[in-house]
């Protein structure tokens, strides 16, 4: 494409050229067809059209080109990138299918009567007795804040250096761990035994 | 310092009047008096910018408690709802696979001996192979189970020391120490004077290494008191500078140690308190130990 450019532009400045000598030939003293010294650069400019030309030529237009063809490349990209990625799937959410079989229903008992009665009168009596329990376990917090609180107020008309310090948080506390009560004691020099189990829940990567 | 002052002098004054209607007129006279002398010190301190030495003597005491090892015994409520909610969750469940697996090996059992019964069919659907019925697996996780003996959970039966650590796994228990205070043998929470220069939890601290015969490794809940117990001492010990001693406590749980069987330690549970402890005494301590 570019060598046909160039033939083109070899071709009007030939054209180009020749006008000027038709005039000159036509004014000139000589009579004869003279060639002029832009004429013979024309004519220099003819064989070395394609090589002045086109070096021209790829500085301009192709890096433009290719620089377009990029962008476009890297817009598509982004546009692609912009899609949100998908969400990992809870999978305590779903049931799994195998749990809707109808071959896995308990069949339902006929509670009698007396038993549907005792069991809600059990309940209430359950949350009667945990309402006095809720109620003794704050009782006896609230205790012993206000013993907490007393002890501070003591300490402060004794000395305001030592309540500074017990006012300071103590960093060492935290993290707490303490190993909450079970059903038997520890035994003394037990060895729990080894054992080997496979790790088969699924790792999602976003 | 004239605001939080009067605030000061105001609210002994309140409190009295709600520790009257509290302890039902018991110790008033005590206790209006200290509470005046009390009223004057805070002034007096406030006043005088650290000038006057307080005339109470400082103590820093230990609440160190061992938490329950094992669950307490359920109560006959505790046991019915239980029982109720194992039954009720039972019945809105599904069938697991393991019962599954047990209702199909029963039901083949029941067509093996069936008239009509037709092994060849049988094995073309099983593949003909030797399968472990999950009555057999039953069975041996129960023979697995046999083997293993758990620790028991009432040791008390042979009745534990009261100065070991190991009674009544079910409570938390509180260490008990007997001192000479005032010339009288008495038990209390393990306390010590304070000195100047440290941080009364730091005397808390010091009182749990230095009991004799005994390694405790505790962990202080915090740099606060939990709780304090003032008393005066009698008229003739009384000087100007000393009017009495406030005993300051600290919550420490013990995390382990051990100490030897002799009679100076006490471990004991909360409603046992009564039976040691002086009725003043127990009546702040008893606020802050938890029976939770």
């Amino acid at each position: 494409m570019s060598i046909a450019v160039s033939r083109a532009l070899c071709r009007v400045l030939s054209r180009q050229a020749a006008v000027p000598t038709n005039v000159s030939s036509l004014m000139g003293v000589d009579g004869h067809v003279s060639q002029g010294p832009w004429f013979a650069s024309v004519l220099t400019l003819k064989t070395s059209a394609p090589l002045r030309a086109e070096p021209k030529k790829k500085k301009k237009v192709d890096p433009r080109r290719e620089q377009m063809v990029r962008e476009r490349l890297k817009k598509k990209l982004k546009k692609l990138e912009r899609v949100p990625p998908e969400l990992i799937p809870i999978e305590d959410f779903t049931t799994p299918a195998k749990y809707m079989d109808e071959t896995r229903v308990r069949g339902a008992p006929q509670l009698p009567f007396e038993e549907s009665e005792r069991r809600a009168l059990l309940l209430k009596e359950w949350s009667r007795y945990k309402q006095t329990q809720h109620r003794a376990e704050m009782e006896a917090v609230g205790l012993a804040v206000e013993a907490q609180r007393e002890a501070l107020e003591e300490l402060r008309l004794e000395s305001e250096e030592l309540y500074q310090a017990a006012l300071r948080p103590d960093p060492l506390l935290f993290p707490f761990n303490h190993q909450g009560p079970s059903y038997t004691p520890p035994k003394a020099q037990y060895e729990a035994p080894e054992g080997k189990y496979n790790n088969i829940t699924k790792v999602y990567t976003q | 310092m004239a605001a939080p002052c009067s605030r000061m002098a105001s609210r002994p004054l309140w409190q009295f009047i709600t520790n009257v209607r509290r302890t039902g007129l018991k110790h008033t006279g005590v206790r209006q008096f200290s509470l005046s002398y009390a009223c004057r010190a805070a002034t007096q301190t406030s006043s005088k910018t650290e000038s006057v030495a307080s005339p109470w003597k400082l103590y820093g005491a230990v609440c160190l408690q061992r938490l329950p090892v094992i669950s307490q015994e359920r109560n006959p409520i505790e046991d019915q709802f239980a029982e109720l909610m194992h039954q009720m969750e039972l019945e809105r469940s599904l069938l697991s696979e393991h019962e599954q697996r047990l209702l199909e090996d029963a039901e083949r059992m029941t067509r093996k001996q069936a008239d009509n019964y037709d092994s060849d069919e049988e094995e073309a659907d099983y593949g003909g192979q030797e399968t472990i019925t999950a009555q057999d697996q039953d069975d041996t996780w129960e023979q697995n189970l046999k083997h293993f003996q758990p620790a028991l959970r009432d040791r008390d039966v042979g009745g534990t020391p009261l100065g070991s650590v190991e009674r009544c796994l079910g409570d938390s228990l509180v260490l008990l120490v007997q001192q000479t205070v005032a010339k009288e043998n008495i038990w209390l929470l393990p306390q010590a004077p304070w000195e100047a220069g440290e941080t009364l939890r730091q005397t808390a601290e010091r009182v749990l290494s230095s009991l004799p015969e005994a390694d405790f490794k505790a962990t202080f809940l915090g740099n606060t008191p939990c709780g304090v117990y003032r008393y005066k001492f009698p008229k003739d010990v009384r000087t100007e500078s000393c009017v009495g001693a406030k005993v300051f406590f600290f919550k420490a749980l013990l995390s382990a140690g051990s100490a030897s069987q002799k009679e100076p330690f006490l471990w004991v549970k909360k409603t046992d308190l009564q039976g040691y402890l002086k009725p003043s005494y127990l009546e702040k301590v008893d606020r802050f130990i938890l029976n939770l």
